[in-house]
């Protein structure tokens, strides 16, 4: 088995056609690596620039009162993970800045894909444009033509005339093929590493680890179907068109026909009927700027016995500040409920989809290729969650700074700016796990097939 | 003749090759699956569109119906701000066609005094980001992309096949030009795909009843479309031509569309995204936010001439007058100085916008799909212009709002029955009940 994996390495070798494509590859990967670096440490400067730029402001104005700052409220930019630069994933649909203020829960805006018109859809020319659609047809076409070049010419024949067996000559040629794969993985891997020198952590490592591993099952599930198809049809032009045809559904048809059947089994509501369900919950609550309010009426009589004062005057507090904060926790809880409904929809939708690698590993790969690189929609949430949770926070502390007086810039000042914390990817793995799985299986099944079948096929 | 008998051939060959016939059929299924979508789409927009419409109509006709029962004219500004304003981009009836960036925007918005076009209610529908990166199976997709794999699948062991069984010399011997025989051949696979989707161009058409009502937009899309297929055909053809194997003219064929579909709008993309880092739109907060809490720090002397500056006319109405000036309703008319700040920034967002649809327009040379992929969106008017338009509506309707809202608080104008329907008229709000 050694010596026939020496000779096809030999063979590609030798031959022209394919050291050039090897050549283009190495190059392509190393451009839009490196670029796809630069265009993230580039928008990591522009994100890093715009939250400086709304703290700086915060630190300048000239705060009234803490409600009044409130409602002046602050900015969350999404920010960008360093794998960002390998696999975008969904952060060019989704919005990247969120307004943060009292009385509302806010969604996020300004996607890039809404401001300009439309380029590519499949994507910017990122790695993962690269290991996703690329890579894999090339491999296709080099895993196709190694075995049945073989069987046409005969040279099959003279190989296991010779004393191989079929099963080693395929399973040679499987990881021959499979090998240049990883050879351009690792290169795509090394570059990162390089570049990225000064961001890395062990949190990214470990994502950069299971990506390529993700990426090396997928490639490995590939060139298994493309030989086991050549090995079943006799007709090598067959063969070339189903696997064809087979990569073209994986990648294109199935995610679309998939995701829009998953919308259609969990469907959301409109952004109309999300928000009048809101505001009707919402109007059931404590109304903080309406004085005629019979629940206001309610908790300025609760806060009247509480403190033991018969009216708002006497009491030592700013009755103001608690209403706000009432008004607010109300709110949380109409959002919580919503939004949370919602968010709770959106996971069941991709938890269904990821069930879709049953039928197609391309779906799979693809959840754990965005997961990785910090950029699937589970990420999104939490960064969803985490402004949410500042955005609470920083209402609260204005709101009992309004109930207790005596707030002066320090105070202000003194309120921390939106800090992100990325997540570590150990927090996730359970949500991967299915994706993992998958891909696992569809290899071993794969290399099983492939090994049944060339112990049933006769050549001689 | 002799070029038919190959053209016949061909069908037989076609209909006797389940391979082909399997592909060709997915792909047929595929169409009525992506138009499908494109009119669930539609469909969706129009319930939407229906529903707000009911909400304002149910509003008008409580207006109406005030007018038969009041004794005096009341405050204009009062009964008006009742009403609920929309401004709505109803789908056009191409839409089926090209979803193009239609879920990337929002197609309706409410309109109040204090409403800009980069509001929080301009954003795109509640979706699954990871459903729209992966995108719909829509029409146009079909076409510009998918169309081209299934003319290779159809067609790469043209040649290749006799060249495969070395029997090309008796082709050669039998018909005489190669090249022609190729051409025939090939021809009747590209008259089956043109066939096929305009069979699919005029269905949704016709459904929609569109094909008088968007003639040229019809028109445009049949020679957009026919212009695809032959250019996507001159560059398989001239493959086939010069390629030995059906092994390498199908990889050679792969790979032309992986550099025409992929590779280069792609690098393009990723050039333009380098070019133009995306937008966190800071001038429009800064509009939104420290601009109008200055605005609101202005004395009221102050913000009256500003108003003044925006509206000269304002100069006539009564609160303008030295001896009536009202410093609360001066103040509660801040947002017409607001709105001329907003408009501002966002004239500089659209200007960059613009100067990178400039960039992306500079590409087409090379990059033919963003051309083709736009051209067709913007017939379906689901493209970025569709909703600048879009967007220069509510503008307008932001606009004319807070022009109204401004003059009837200062001059604390009566509502009268011709304003009413005036009001109605401006804001499209005449429902047929």
């Amino acid at each position: 088995m050694k010596h026939i994996l020496i000779n096809e390495w030999k063979g590609f070798l030798r031959n022209r056609v394919f050291m050039i494509l090897l050549f283009i590859f190495i190059f392509s990967l190393f451009l839009t690596t490196y670029l796809g670096i630069v265009q993230n440490n580039k928008q990591i400067q522009a994100q890093k620039e715009a939250q400086e730029h709304i703290s700086e402001q915060w630190d300048k104005m000239d705060h009234g009162n803490p409600h009044q700052s409130a409602h002046f409220g602050s900015y969350a930019f999404k920010p960008t993970s360093v794998l960002n630069s390998i696999d975008e994933g969904i952060n060019s649909i989704t919005g990247n800045v969120l307004r943060l203020e009292g009385h509302r829960q806010n969604d996020v805006m300004f996607s890039e894909a809404s401001q300009s018109l439309l380029i590519s859809k499949f994507g910017k020319m990122k790695p993962s444009l690269l290991f996703q659609f690329i890579i894999p047809l090339f491999l296709i076409f080099l895993s196709f033509n190694s075995y049945t070049q073989e069987r046409d010419t005969g040279r099959l024949k003279l190989l296991l005339i010779q004393g191989a067996s079929l099963k080693k000559i395929i399973f040679s040629k499987i990881i021959s093929i499979w090998l240049i794969g990883l050879v351009l993985l690792l290169f795509a891997t090394c570059i990162q590493l390089i570049f990225n020198l000064h961001q890395l952590n062990i949190d990214t490592l470990f994502r950069l680890i299971l990506l390529l591993i993700s990426y090396s099952l997928y490639y490995l599930i590939l060139i298994n179907l493309t030989i086991l198809l050549s090995v079943i049809f006799k007709s090598s032009t067959g063969a070339l068109s189903l696997t064809v045809v087979i990569w073209v559904m994986w990648v294109v048809f199935l995610p679309k026909i998939i995701g829009n059947t998953v919308e259609k089994i969990v469907p959301l509501p409109t952004r109309v009927e999300f928000q009048d369900e809101m505001d009707k919950d919402r109007a059931q609550g404590i109304d903080g700027h309406n004085p005629s309010d019979n629940r206001r009426q309610e908790l300025e009589q609760a806060t009247l016995i509480k403190y033991g004062v018969n009216s708002l005057s006497e009491l030592p507090v700013n009755f103001r500040g608690i209403l706000m904060q009432a008004d607010e926790e109300y709110g949380n809880d109409v959002w919580d409920k919503h939004f949370g409904t919602l968010y709770s929809q959106l996971q069941t939708q991709k938890n269904i989809y990821q069930f879709s690698g049953i039928i197609n590993p391309f779906a799979s790969l693809q959840s754990l290729s965005m997961g990785t690189a910090g950029t699937d929609m589970f990420h999104h949430l939490y960064f969803l969650s985490q402004a949410e949770e500042y955005r609470r926070d920083l209402i609260k502390k204005l709101n009992n700074k309004w109930r207790d007086g005596n707030w002066d810039k320090s105070f202000f000042n003194s309120i921390e700016d939106f800090h992100y914390n990325v997540p570590s990817f150990l927090m996730f793995i359970g949500k991967y796990l299915l994706d993992i799985v998958l891909l696992s299986l569809w290899s071993v099944i794969l290399i099983f097939l492939v090994k049944y079948l060339s112990k049933k096929t006769v050549i001689l | 003749m002799r070029l038919l008998n190959v053209f016949l051939y061909e069908f037989n060959h076609f209909r006797k090759n389940p391979a082909k016939v399997i592909t060709y059929l997915i792909f047929v299924f595929a169409c009525i699956y992506s138009i499908y979508n494109g009119f669930d789409l539609q469909k969706k927009q129009q319930d939407t569109i229906v529903s707000i419409e009911q909400e304002a109509q149910n509003k008008v006709s409580f207006i109406a119906n005030f007018f038969g029962n009041i004794q005096s004219q009341p405050d204009a500004l009062e009964v008006l701000g009742y009403i609920p304003i929309y401004t709505i981009k109803p789908p056009s009836p191409l839409l089926p066609l090209g979803i193009g960036q239609a879920e990337q925007y929002g197609f309706y918005k409410k309109i109040t005094t204090w409403s800009s076009t980069y509001d929080n209610d301009m954003v795109e529908e509640l979706a699954n980001p990871e459903r729209l990166v992966n995108g719909n199976i829509d029409f146009s997709f079909l076409i510009l992309f998918l169309l081209p794999v299934l003319l290779i699948i159809l067609t790469y062991n043209i040649r290749g096949f006799e060249q495969d069984f070395r029997f090309e010399k008796l082709i050669s011997v039998q018909f005489g030009s190669i090249p022609k025989w190729i051409f025939v051949r090939f021809m009747f696979y590209v008259l089956l795909l043109i066939v096929t989707v305009l069979f699919f161009i005029f269905f949704v058409a016709l459904v929609n009843n569109a094909l008088f009502t968007h003639f040229h937009q019809i028109g445009s899309l049949i020679l957009l479309l026919v212009t695809y297929i032959f250019s996507f055909s001159f560059i398989f053809y001239f493959l086939i031509l010069k390629s030995h194997g059906s092994s390498a003219i199908a990889f050679k064929m792969i790979s032309a569309w992986l550099v025409l579909c992929v590779i280069i709008p792609g690098a393009v993309h990723q050039f333009v995204s380098m070019t133009y880092p995306v937008n966190y739109m800071t001038d429009y907060l800064d509009a939104n936010r420290k601009e109008t809490y200055e605005v609101f720090d202005l004395p009221t002397d102050s913000i009256y001439l500003e108003l003044i500056k925006i509206y000269p006319d304002l100069f006539s109405t009564k609160y303008a007058q030295p001896n009536h000036i009202n410093a609360k309703m001066i103040r509660n008319t801040t947002y017409a100085i607001v709105n001329e700040i907003n408009k501002v920034s966002i004239e500089k967002i659209e200007k960059q916008n613009n100067s990178k649809n400039e960039l992306i327009r500079a590409s087409y040379w090379f990059n033919p799909l963003a051309y083709m992929q736009n051209k067709w969106n913007s017939y379906t008017e689901t493209d970025y212009y569709a909703y600048r338009g879009y967007r220069m509506d509510v503008q307008r309707y932001i606009d004319q709002n807070i022009e109204r809202s401004v003059f009837q608080a200062w001059d604390e104008i009566k509502l009268t029955k011709e304003m009413y329907d005036d009001f109605l008229k401006t804001f499209n709000l005449n429902f047929k009940n």
